[in-house]
């Protein structure tokens, strides 16, 4: 499917820098599960070890998706649509519960995180809709069709309940259908209605649990102990690192389990403790240079469809990490949001390595009409 | 940004695309900044808490990490005067309790850990979770909460067992205090307890802590830092759920030293047990035995008393509150801290202060008709009269105090006007009296110790606003009316006659020795002052005592073989009551032997006599003292 020769229109950065991300999280991780294994790497199934076992099929994957033609998904998305709004469904009917929220689906003796599959589905069938729109974008007909498009999924993962996700979505859309060109005015009359309803959804639509979190956000101390804990030892750990960080494994906010889950929504806190400054501007330095090449990919794609769809992925990695690191350094409220790449969890990382292996795909396929 | 201008460089080549009419070029310039600028703001705040707040997170770092434990010395222990290191008389043995620090708790598993305790230690869970909801928010959630004291055995081993994998409960092993000979010592060794919210805060800084133990009264609140020691301290760090990872640093902590009383155990037993015989129906009774040279006090009894042992445990509302309202104050320590008149025992000091003052000498005769009389200065038809206990007849100095001759010391005291007999007068005769000690407390080592009162015209006008009368001198000069003195003071004043005229400091602690046995201080005897009178007075009052006991009205204190000098004193109280005349204390103060004093005793029975209670009481005493306890130690070896 693919002519050998434009293969130097692979972009190895892409892979090189996703890569380094999952290594440097192998490391975090490692230094995060230290007092659950205080014995080190002593087998296939330590956490650290998986994650990288993750990354080396992640490299397989990138290599299937940039063999796949793109444009084959393009041909089959209503399938797409279906297959996330079952999965989505499925979750919230058999799905396993873990702090709180429905998000894990158990199949065939896998665990899988149904809205980390969803999230780049619905970007590929958004993508599709509105490549095939090019003509009639600026017709309010478009804009609310692509809202219905994402608000289902959307309002699924809200009902997890999963907000992070959800804004994920949302922002996802947004970006794309602002690269598609719908009209500015639509969407700035979307957004007034969105902020007249917010206090509606806050009210009548919010779980207790989604609004406490907001409170305890707002003021940590009315909860120390309870749920403003995570928030407070997260902000300790980050700030204690310092500039330079007290060197990995030597975190003692990490090694003395004052992080609740220190190897997926926390892990930020572990990097901020051990590794300081240095090491969060590192891993936002590999993060921009990734997203940068991302965008280098949307703008190089051939067709609109490609453009969209490396636009979704750019705005979903960067509001994923955005909220990721702004929930650890409290400037978000508590959601779970793993940070790309580096979050233990084999669902996220294999969807992002998807993610990676389309970027690829649609370079590879952007010059072909010169040869 | 290179990779964005070489799109462009890229893009100018081409043809314009339909699609670039709506410029996506600028739209991902836009997406480049939305990048930058949210990455921007992740930066700001990063720096603001890594690097210009970093200091005040690293401090609240170390102080989730890092605890200081005090390490609580072993409380020094306390002996009588023969000193032998394996008979103190308190020691300290180990007590368990369960406590929680509620900053450790598993936030969400909280009431499972409530659940498990309730299992283990069949105390309602609810209960305990309100305990600790009222310590998270009025205390310290880092300080341990004791939920429950005085675990048996096993109840401990299963708690220990079960605080290593439930975080935030903890077994605490605490040293308590037993009192081996509980009622015999407790007026004197007082007891322990825990600390109160008051003491806490007014202590933590002396390295106290919350739920610490502490001296509540006797020696061990008077000697409480001595016997405390230094705490020593242990730096650890902790994890999240409060289970000790690493000790830091530590330093050993001093073990308290111990005290050495000048009680003599077995004399405080035969004390306590002759009082206790001849206390007979009185709702209380004291007795003090003091070595004239020195000061220091042999034994000291005060009945009722009470077992101290009951407060090192967790003492329940309906037995202290029996203990607070017996009508006999078993807490009350009588022999220093509740004052009586003493009555006729209270005579050789008006003695003293008759001789030194020359209103008398020991040839000054008076005959005694039972009774003398007065007659009031406005109205000659009123006659006031004062009786005697018995018509005696002339009496010289030494016939007045030998046979306790009430008009003796009416003369003495107040004079007889119609007679030309000047006599010391209110004013000289309390100045006497506070010569000797009384009115102000002796300084004994004990807590509630009460100044007794001296009374004199000025204070009779303060406080009971009237004017004084000569009767009132009469009074004060036998020991009656306002006058008041613990048992305590009374002897110290009689040491002072028997010593030669030195009034003495009682003590009751002989030395401090520390846990080398090492004697680090002892005390040797302490002169609170002179008397201001003539020695010769001294001899003859301690004569005239003699007297009393040989062939006078004190000869119930008599013991064979034994040349025991002392005074009675029968002090009435009180208002008469129908057909009775008044209630009585029983008073004897005596020393021995007359001709080298070596011990004085005082003896006080409450509703008693001073020669059918008090004085053979002392004589029991003073007989252990030479005769039995002495033979005792020579057929000892």
């Amino acid at each position: 499917m693919i002519q050998w020769r434009s293969v130097r229109h692979l972009d190895p950065w892409i892979v090189l820098v996703g890569l380094a991300l999952a290594g440097f999280g192998s490391l975090l991780i490692y230094s995060a599960s230290l007092t659950s294994y205080p014995e080190g790497i002593q087998g296939l199934s330590h956490p650290a070890i998986r994650h990288l076992t993750f990354a080396a099929m992640g490299l397989v994957v990138i290599g299937l998706m940039a063999w796949l033609d793109y444009r084959l998904l393009g041909q089959v998305t209503p399938t797409l649509y279906a297959v996330a709004l079952v999965l989505l469904v499925g979750v919230l009917v058999v799905g396993t519960t873990i702090y709180g929220a429905q998000r894990w689906l158990n199949f065939a003796g896998l665990s899988i995180q149904a809205s980390e599959v969803a999230k780049l589905l619905v970007i590929v069938v958004l993508a599709k809709y509105l490549a095939d729109r090019q003509t009639e974008i600026g017709e309010l007909r478009t804009f609310l069709g692509s809202l219905v498009i994402v608000a289902v999924p959307t309002a699924l993962v809200f009902l997890e309940p999963d907000l992070g996700t959800a804004i994920i979505f949302g922002a996802a859309w947004l970006g794309m259908v602002a690269v598609a060109g719908v009209r500015p005015q639509h969407i700035l009359a979307f957004l007034a209605t969105l902020a007249l309803s917010t206090p509606f959804v806050v009210v009548a639509l919010m779980g207790d649990y989604q609004r406490e979190r907001i409170a305890t956000f707002l003021n940590p101390a009315l909860d120390p102990l309870g749920g403003g804990f995570n928030m407070i030892q997260a902000e300790i750990s980050i700030g204690s690192g310092g500039i330079f960080g007290k060197g990995l494994t030597e975190g003692t906010q990490t090694q003395l389990d004052y992080l609740q889950t220190p190897s997926r929504d926390y892990i930020f806190s572990v990097l901020g403790e051990e590794l300081g400054l240095m090491g969060a501007l590192l891993l936002l330095a590999l993060f921009t240079f990734l997203l940068f090449r991302g965008l280098r990919t949307a703008s190089l794609a051939r067709d609109p469809f490609g453009r969209l769809i490396a636009t979704g992925i750019v705005i979903m990695i960067l509001f994923q990490v955005f909220i990721n690191v702004g929930v650890n350094i409290r400037l978000l409220p508590v959601t779970g949001i793993p940070l790309p790449f580096v979050s233990e969890g084999g669902s996220s990382i294999l969807m992002l390595f998807v993610a990676l292996g389309l970027l690829e795909s649609i370079l590879l396929r952007h010059k072909q009409i010169e040869f | 940004m290179d990779f964005f201008s070489g799109e462009r460089r890229w893009r100018s080549q081409k043809p314009r695309r339909r699609e670039d009419a709506h410029s996506p070029g600028r739209k991902f310039l836009l997406l480049h900044i939305l990048i930058v600028l949210l990455f921007s703001i992740l930066t700001i705040q990063l720096v603001r808490m890594q690097v210009f707040q970093a200091d005040d997170y690293q401090a609240q770092a170390e102080n989730n990490r890092l605890r200081e434990l005090q390490v609580l010395p072993a409380r020094g222990l306390i002996y009588d005067r023969n000193y032998d290191r394996e008979q103190p008389l308190v020691e300290n043995v180990a007590s368990y309790s369960a406590v929680i620090v509620p900053a450790d708790l598993p936030a969400k598993e909280e009431a499972a850990v409530f659940d498990q305790l309730e299992s283990l230690l069949g105390m309602p869970a609810e209960e305990i979770a309100e305990r600790v909801r009222e310590k998270r928010q009025d205390g310290d959630p880092y300080e341990a909460l004791v939920i429950k004291d005085e675990l048996d055995r096993d109840t401990a081993l299963m708690l220990k067992e079960l605080s290593s994998y439930l975080p935030g409960i903890d077994l605490q092993v605490d040293a308590r205090r037993n009192y081996l000979y509980g009622e015999l010592t407790a007026h004197i060794l007082g007891y322990v307890g825990r600390i109160s919210a008051e003491e806490y805060a007014a202590l933590k800084d002396d390295g106290y802590i919350f739920n610490d133990q502490l001296g509540k009264t006797g020696i061990e609140l008077v000697h409480e830092d001595t016997l405390r020691g230094e705490p020593g301290k242990k730096l650890v760090e902790v994890d999240a759920g409060g289970r000790q990872q690493d000790v830091l640093d530590s330093q050993s902590s001093q073990p308290g030293q111990s005290i050495v009383l000048t009680i003599d155990l077995d004399l405080q037993q035969r004390t306590a047990d002759v009082l206790r015989e001849f206390m007979g129906a009185s709702d209380n009774a004291a007795a003090v035995v003091m070595d004239v040279h020195t000061g220091e006090i042999l034994a000291m009894v005060s009945l009722p008393t009470y077992d101290n042992n009951i407060f090192s445990e967790t003492l329940g509302e309906e037995e202290l509150d029996v203990l607070l309202n017996d009508p006999a104050k078993p807490l009350v320590n009588h022999a220093i801290a509740e004052m009586y008149p003493p009555g006729s025992s209270f005579k050789p000091i008006t003695g003293l202060a008759a001789l030194q003052e020359d209103v008398a000498t020991p040839s000054t005769t008076i005959v005694s008709n039972g009774y003398i009389t007065v007659t009031n200065e406005y109205d000659p038809s009123v006659v006031y009269v004062f009786p005697d206990w018995a018509a005696l007849g002339t009496l010289d100095f030494y016939g007045g105090i030998a046979w306790s001759s009430d008009v003796y010391f009416y003369y003495l005291a107040g004079g007889k006007q119609d007679e030309g007999f000047q006599g010391l007068g209110e004013e000289r005769l309390a100045q006497y009296a506070r010569s000797f000690g009384l009115g102000e407390p002796t300084g004994v080592d004990l807590p509630g110790e009460s100044a007794g009162l001296v009374p004199d015209a000025k204070w009779k006008e303060r406080t009971v606003n009237e004017m004084w009368y000569v009767g009132d001198t009469y009074y004060f000069g036998i020991g009656q009316g306002y006058l008041a003195v613990t048992p305590l003071q009374l002897l110290d004043a009689i040491v002072a006659i028997a010593n030669g005229g030195e009034l003495l400091r009682p003590q009751l602690v002989k030395e401090v020795r520390d846990s080398h046995d090492h004697v680090v201080a002892s005390f040797g005897k302490d002169v609170r002052r002179i008397l201001p009178v003539n020695e010769d007075y001294l001899a003859v009052v301690r004569e005239a005592m003699r007297q009393s006991v040989s062939g006078g009205a004190a000869q119930s204190g008599q013991v064979p073989g034994l040349a025991v000098a002392g005074k009675t004193g029968t002090a009435e109280f009180g208002v008469a009551g129908e057909g009775e005349g008044l209630h009585t204390h029983g008073w004897f103060v005596g020393f021995a032997p007359y001709e080298d004093p070596e011990i004085a005793v005082v003896v006080f029975v409450q509703r008693g006599g001073g020669s059918q209670n008090a004085a053979p009481a002392a004589a029991r005493i003073f007989d252990y003292y030479f005769n039995q306890r002495y033979v005792a130690e020579q057929e000892a070896p």
